[in-house]
């Protein structure tokens, strides 16, 4: 590649980059730059998981808080 | 590091990061951020994570750098990013570097998490090898994270592009280029599921990595994405690192295991070399590092490596490729045992990697990547492999060699009379009575000077030491 194309290539590279940037000026933090397909099925099925470990979490507090009273 | 050379065309030019784009320009690597990414991106790189991750080589080196040496580049914050010797994709990786390119990811995210940052894509894209160490790369993957989500939303993607391609290797022996190269966002569930059998379906890791997605698919609304803040962080980050710990538990349950194909052992056990005509070989391997001093080394069809890594003891680094994927696998697990500078790729040179991705110019082709980046190219018992299974002519391997090597080519000669020679040809003898000795220096004599040769004692085996004449361009 020429060093002339190359120029071309990273110009057009960057136009597509400023292009982008005007609609995600409006987009809130935590999802302006999230790209990534997050899935269907996975995704409901992550939820559900995160549920189940969330109920892990408070039965882990609440055996933590019922045997720190004994100790 | 291999000098970078103005003609390299641009690798994995990356644009579909909002954050910011990679751009390649007179060898060094840059990356361009958004302005509203800058500051997370700074903060990251500040972090202990960050430092130790650097520090230890797991994350690429990155420093902010002063735009105004780019005028051409409109942007506030540009990074420059330490070079990877040669970039390889994960198409052209056996297993175990698939493997470990996620076990390091993981690593990352969770160690992100602890510093208030999450992971916000986990694909093998974001991963280069520096011989057998893999290195992450796409620092913009790193985001803010608020303290109450528990989410990972790179998890479907992680899924499909490291555990569901390990899952085809091992249950239905799908080679990771197969998986991979056709898309680049890997593996469906859906199409897994088509794959397996019933009973199979029912039981992990098929029951949550592929049944359970698939079923549930269509049950989505728009609210399903919407983020659901956590009251507590403390529960956040709990169910946050669950989640990839479990991510770590299927991962490792899915360790490619050390196969037997038929070209493993091949030095070793069906070895057609004596243990003297092996250290002949040697020997001469040895004299010809020794007069090269390669820096950079291409070893095609390296098999086990052996020659691979007696020339990385003597400080080349060194590229193996062979389309087999079983032995570049162990390949990599040798280099990872003694921290050698060899990267194994599966890639066959009669049929190297394309250009891949949008316009065929978000990945360069192998030759693309291999073209005057390497000091020697090694050419050993693959020979007649190249001229008779795959019926290329011996002027053209050497004119790629030509075009590949910077200086040195060090080929091995089979000879017809050879008994490996005689198994492959199969009776079509006639098509190779031109392939004599003479008939060998002559096509290498277009391109090359000899520097030294020795015949392999008690075998129809010639070692050559060429230089490519530097006029003939």
């Amino acid at each position: 590649m020429t060093s002339k194309t190359n120029s071309l290539a990273i110009l057009k590279a960057l136009t597509r980059l400023l292009l982008v940037c005007a609609p995600l000026l409006l987009a809130s933090p935590s999802k302006a730059f999230a790209y990534a397909d997050p899935g269907t099925g996975a995704f409901i099925y992550q939820a559900a998981y995160a549920a189940f470990l969330g109920g892990a979490f408070y039965f882990r507090k609440f055996l933590d808080r019922f045997w720190g009273r004994r100790k | 590091m291999t000098a970078a050379h103005d003609s390299a065309p641009p690798s994995n030019l990356s644009f579909r990061d909002p954050g910011g784009t990679l751009i390649q320009y007179n060898g060094r690597i840059l990356r361009a951020v958004h302005p509203r990414a800058a500051a997370d991106l700074e903060t990251f790189l500040q972090t202990d994570c960050a430092r130790q991750a650097m520090d230890s080589g797991k994350l690429v080196r990155s420093v902010r750098v002063s735009p105004s040496e780019y005028p051409w580049i409109e942007t506030e914050c540009l990074l420059e990013h330490e070079r990877i010797p040669f970039p390889s994709y994960p198409y052209e990786w056996p297993a175990e570097m698939l493997h470990a390119a996620g076990e390091l990811t993981l690593e990352l995210a969770r160690a992100a998490v602890v510093e208030g940052f999450r992971l916000k894509d986990a694909t093998p894209y974001n991963v280069l090898f520096r011989g057998g160490d893999p290195v992450f790369v796409d620092v913009l993957s790193f985001e803010p994270r608020a303290p109450g989500d528990s989410a990972w939303i790179a998890y479907a993607q992680f899924v499909r592009t490291f555990l569901l391609p390990l899952m085809a290797a091992r249950y239905f022996d799908m080679p990771i280029d197969r998986a991979l190269s056709g898309h680049r966002d890997g593996l469906e569930p859906e199409t897994v599921y088509r794959w397996a059998g019933p009973l199979q379906r029912l039981r992990p890791p098929f029951l949550g990595l592929v049944s359970l997605p698939k079923w549930l698919k269509g049950r989505e609304t728009a609210a399903t994405y919407q983020p659901r803040a956590s009251a507590s962080p403390e529960k956040a980050r709990f169910v946050l690192d669950g989640i990839l710990k479990s991510c770590e538990r299927q991962l490792r349950s899915l360790q490619p295991a050390a196969t037997d194909s038929t070209w493993s052992g091949y030095l070793d056990h069906k070895s057609i070399y004596s243990s003297e005509q092996l250290a002949q070989k040697e020997a001469f391997a040895a004299e010809a590092l020794d007069v090269a001093r390669p820096q950079s080394v291409l070893d095609v069809g390296a098999n086990e490596g052996h020659f691979s890594f007696l020339a990385a003891k003597r400080g080349a680094a060194v590229v193996a490729i062979d389309s087999d994927a079983a032995v570049a696998g162990s390949i990599w697990r040798r280099a990872r045992r003694e921290q050698a500078p060899v990267l194994p790729l599966v890639v066959d040179l009669t049929r190297p990697t394309p250009a891949m991705g949008w316009r065929n110019q978000e990945c360069a082709s192998f030759l693309d990547r291999a073209r005057g980046s390497f000091d020697m190219v090694m050419m050993l018992a693959v020979l007649h492999h190249i001229v008779v299974t795959e019926r290329v002519p011996l002027e053209e391997v050497f004119a790629l060699a030509a075009e590949i090597t910077r200086e040195y080519l060090f080929i091995e000669f089979v000879a017809p009379d050879d008994p490996m020679f005689q198994k492959i040809v199969r009776g079509r003898d006639e098509l190779y009575s031109h392939l004599t000795q003479a008939g060998f220096e002559a096509a290498a004599a277009r391109s090359f000077d000899l520097v030294r040769s020795r015949r392999i004692d008690g075998m129809h085996r010639w070692l050559y030491l060429y230089r490519r004449r530097q006029n003939n361009n």
